[in-house]
């Protein structure tokens, strides 16, 4: 009796694993297909575009959306200010993440004070407009230190250093380097920071995720277009390409004929669309391999100390 | 921990005061610049909340009359601004419903995927929409449901040329499944990770010593595996609670066109406070989410500990 269940339990399970799999296909299908469809459209002729039909692969392909695309020189400007941005958070934030996190992982006297003091705004915020007002009264509006600055401050990212300094940092090696009196420059950049490298590059990929995806920070506090991000851009001509799908839809409506309008442009805001997507996601893109690995990594620590 | 008092014995602790401080000088300097940024940018912005109860002006400042719970109750008066915090919850409420189950489901059947590179691709592919910025996530719905876009073509191929070809992105009455879908679909496989992570955790002799009792692999699911991961599931689901009154501003704020008429608190603050200069009545909104908020995470948590002693704080 029990072996016949167990049998019929095999052969339920053999019929599952056939459709887990079956799920499994449409996931990726479904996840990676409308990134396909993006870069044929990008290199698609715009106006054969218009006739549908594209799906994983260009019908009639050109650089054309790209070259159009990057003769606009305002997108280098946001270009060099996003990376400034990355490499200036990234630095400066992990170097001030990473001390605090030396500096906590000790348990001086008044700690605990300074603990609280760092949790409670887990908790509790002030909110866009409050920001808003400090930004502008301390001249951060308009400035490009305000993609920097308010962000350099993470209490998430200084358990998850401290938690690894403390577990994963034997202390003999420590002892050893106080004994030798190498000071606490030292210890921080000589003993620590290599000992450190997995958890910091961690944080750093994180820091540079965060901060090349951003585009709000713009809106809420940027209106000099000097200093538009990317992504900034990217949100911009989507915004742009609905206002001209409304007006030719009002003129479909109104019975004019949009016939010439359409055929007019030689390069379709759509294909635009998609040839500035596949730009601004290419470095991320590139680096995804990386990124993966040690955000996994990351999230795995965070679990662990709860 | 062991690192930590170890050290503390090293020192010699005894010295209180000043000569304590001095003798640690450095370490307290390396606090400093992470004392000066959140004083500056957490702490002064929550005194900033203060406007929330002025009849505020920007000449004035600060120093603008005090008329206590005016710009509240104005709130809780106006359609427009109860609308938009229903609709906040309405969203909450529907990626809790979609996008909570949906990552512990995959992670539970990834996990009865044999070990390979089917396992592995299948991982990273649902990844990354995580890393994509919302506003490139935006972009790909915008290609992907335009009036010449795959779904369009579909729908065509399927019903013949007659079918008319729909602008789907420009529906008022799909903007709610619009951005539910694309919320879902950005963030299902990365949330997947830490059920994962909780998964290979899992101690492998009692997936055996089921095997020897004559489980078979569902049973082993079952009564193994989905309880191993519950705690962390209660984390989860008390995080997302907390978040019941926050909303996606960069995914609601990019769908947003002009055949849509939806806010949520996060776009009208942003709308009502910076585009209108409305600064009084955005920070009470959004004074009255965060206040809501923090209840509600105290209130799931000490829930939580009561019943099942789990707690996130």
């Amino acid at each position: 009796m029990k072996l016949d269940k167990t049998r019929n339990e095999t052969y339920g399970y053999a019929v599952f694993k056939v459709f887990n799999i079956i799920i499994m296909l449409f996931v990726i299908v479904v996840t990676l297909c409308p990134y396909l469809n993006v870069l044929a459209k990008a290199l698609n002729d715009g106006q054969d575009s218009m006739r549908g039909g594209i799906y994983l692969w260009p019908r009639k392909v050109t650089f054309e959306n790209f070259r159009v695309l990057l003769a606009d020189t305002s997108l280098y400007l946001a270009t060099v200010v996003t990376v400034l941005r990355v490499v200036a958070a990234t630095v400066l934030g992990v170097l001030v993440q990473f001390m605090t996190a030396y500096a906590l992982s000790k348990n001086l006297k008044g700690f605990k004070i300074i603990n609280i003091i760092f949790v409670i705004p887990m908790f509790i915020s002030g909110g866009l407009i409050p920001q808003y007002i400090l930004y502008s009264s301390i001249g951060l509006l308009n400035n490009f230190w305000v993609y920097v600055l308010p962000g350099l401050y993470s209490f998430y990212n200084i358990i998850i250093i401290r938690s690894y300094i403390n577990t994963s940092i034997p202390g003999s090696i420590i002892e050893a380097a106080e004994i030798d009196g190498i000071g606490e420059w030292g210890m921080l950049l000589r003993i620590i920071l290599p000992l450190s490298k997995p958890i910091l590059a961690t944080i750093a990929l994180w820091i540079i995720v965060g901060n090349w995806n951003n585009w709000s920070d713009t809106l809420y506090y940027i209106t000099n277009s000097d200093l538009h991000t990317l992504q900034y851009k990217l949100m911009q001509t989507i915004k742009e390409t609905e206002r001209m799908t409304a007006l030719i839809q009002e003129a479909v409506q109104n019975g004019q004929d949009v016939e010439d309008m359409v055929n007019s442009m030689k390069v379709t805001t759509d294909s635009m669309v998609s040839a500035q997507i596949i730009v601004v996601t290419l470095p991320i893109i590139c680096i995804y391999p990386f990124l993966q690995k040690y955000f996994v990594h990351g999230i795995t620590l965070g679990s662990v100390k709860g | 921990m062991s690192v930590k008092n170890k050290t503390n014995k090293s020192q010699k602790d005894k010295g209180s005061g000043w000569a304590y401080f001095k003798r640690h000088k450095q370490i307290y300097l390396f606090l400093l610049p992470a004392l000066v940024l959140v004083i500056i940018f957490h702490y002064i912005p929550l005194m900033g909340l203060s406007v929330a109860f002025l009849d505020y002006d920007v000449f004035l400042g600060m120093k603008s009359p005090f008329i206590g719970f005016d710009n509240f109750v104005r709130i809780l008066t106006m359609p427009q601004f109860t609308q938009a915090i229903w609709n906040t919850l309405k969203i909450s409420l529907l990626n809790i419903a979609v996008g909570f189950p949906l990552p512990i489901i995959f992670a539970l059947l990834l996990n009865e995927l044999s070990k390979g590179f089917f396992k592995r691709f299948t991982q990273t592919v649902s990844y990354l929409p995580h890393f994509l910025s919302t506003i490139a996530i935006v972009g790909i719905a915008t290609t992907l449901l335009s009036n010449y876009g795959v779904v369009n073509d579909i729908r065509v191929a399927a019903g013949g040329e007659g079918t008319e070809r729909i602008l789907f992105l420009t529906l008022q009455k799909l903007f709610v499944p619009n951005v539910i879908t694309l919320g879902t679909w950005q963030s299902f496989g990365w949330n997947s990770v830490i059920y994962l992570a909780t998964i290979s955790g899992i101690d492998m002799d009692l997936y055996e010593a089921a095997t020897i009792d004559g489980a078979g692999k569902f049973k082993q699911s079952w009564y193994i595996t989905v309880p191993s991961i519950m705690n962390v599931v209660i984390i989860m689901l008390i995080l997302r609670i907390g978040h019941l009154f926050a909303s996606n501003f960069d995914l609601i704020y990019g769908l947003q066109n002009v055949y849509i008429d939806f806010e949520v608190i996060s776009t009208l603050v942003y709308k009502q406070g910076i585009t209108q200069g409305d600064y009084a009545t955005a920070t009470a909104l959004s004074f009255m989410q965060g206040f809501i908020s923090l209840a509600l995470v105290m209130g799931s948590n000490w829930l939580s500990k009561k019943y099942n002693e789990v707690s996130i704080i």
